[in-house]
């Protein structure tokens, strides 16, 4: 993957193993984020790291937070997910984005790396385990950081 | 950048007045916490975009919940920190509200 350009116009190319990988990314997470329920919301790590309690103090606030705000933040990461899957064409695809649709890469970018990241429990001191999902995930690392780097110069 | 669509949570009246009753000065406030997927940068970009802080004071900010495991990004009443707790939520950062203590 590489990103040309400055905020205001980021030209992104990627080769057809990475357009291909990401799109699978893509789906899974919007399958996971589809098939979740409320009960989720206690027993799945992702679940509650995408949607984490709104008072660490409150169940109750907490319960009623997320009720006001849960629908409405799976529905702008939904949207979000998809317009970026329309975008990543199969083999190498060629992306030029302005800054709302950079901010909306590394928007996704994030999700993606928030659920792969709490499913391989990362923490601050352990090194992750050599695995395939670890390697996505520090490749899922790379290409956000060097997304947020173009968005800020 | 994607515009907040949540609004602010509206709080059942009875609710307000106890919290009035409590203490009407004391504010509410906004805390992220430290979490080890989001990016240092990632933060930084997230409060300078949301909250509008320059990149001093975004990355002065960033700095504590790297180094101190939190901080307290915004304060006001209880609604205002429900809406900026939501659009923190919204961008993957871990936050909570609570009283100012």
């Amino acid at each position: 993957m590489k990103i040309r350009g400055s905020a205001d116009t980021l030209r992104v190319s990627m080769q057809g193993s990475e357009s291909a990988l990401l799109t699978v990314l893509f789906d899974d997470f919007l399958a996971l984020i589809e098939a979740e329920d409320e009960d989720d919301y206690r027993d799945d790590p992702v679940t509650q790291r995408l949607y984490p309690d709104g008072y660490s103090d409150d169940e109750a606030a907490s319960a009623e937070y997320r009720e006001l705000v849960a629908a409405g933040l799976r529905d702008q990461r939904r949207t979000r997910l998809k317009l970026c899957r329309e975008e990543v064409t199969s083999g190498s695809a060629k992306i030029e984005l302005d800054p709302e649709g950079g901010e909306r890469w590394i928007a996704v970018l994030n999700d993606l790396r928030l659920a792969l990241g709490t499913r391989l429990g990362v923490t601050e001191e352990t090194e992750l385990a050599e695995s395939q999902p670890a390697q996505v995930y520090h490749w899922l690392t790379a290409v956000q950081d060097m997304f947020i780097e173009h968005l800020m110069h | 950048m994607s515009t907040p669509t949540l609004q602010p949570a509206v709080r059942p009246a009875e609710d307000t007045e106890t919290d009035e009753q409590h203490d009407p000065d004391r504010p509410w406030v906004t805390i992220v916490w430290n979490d080890p997927i989001n990016l240092m940068n990632y933060v930084t970009h997230v409060f300078m975009k949301v909250f509008g802080y320059s990149k001093e004071k975004a990355t002065e900010l960033m700095m504590d919940v790297h180094q101190k495991g939190r901080a307290v990004v915004s304060s006001g009443p209880r609604e205002r920190m429900e809406g900026d707790t939501a659009t923190l939520h919204g961008y993957g950062l871990w936050a909570t509200i609570q009283r100012d203590s």
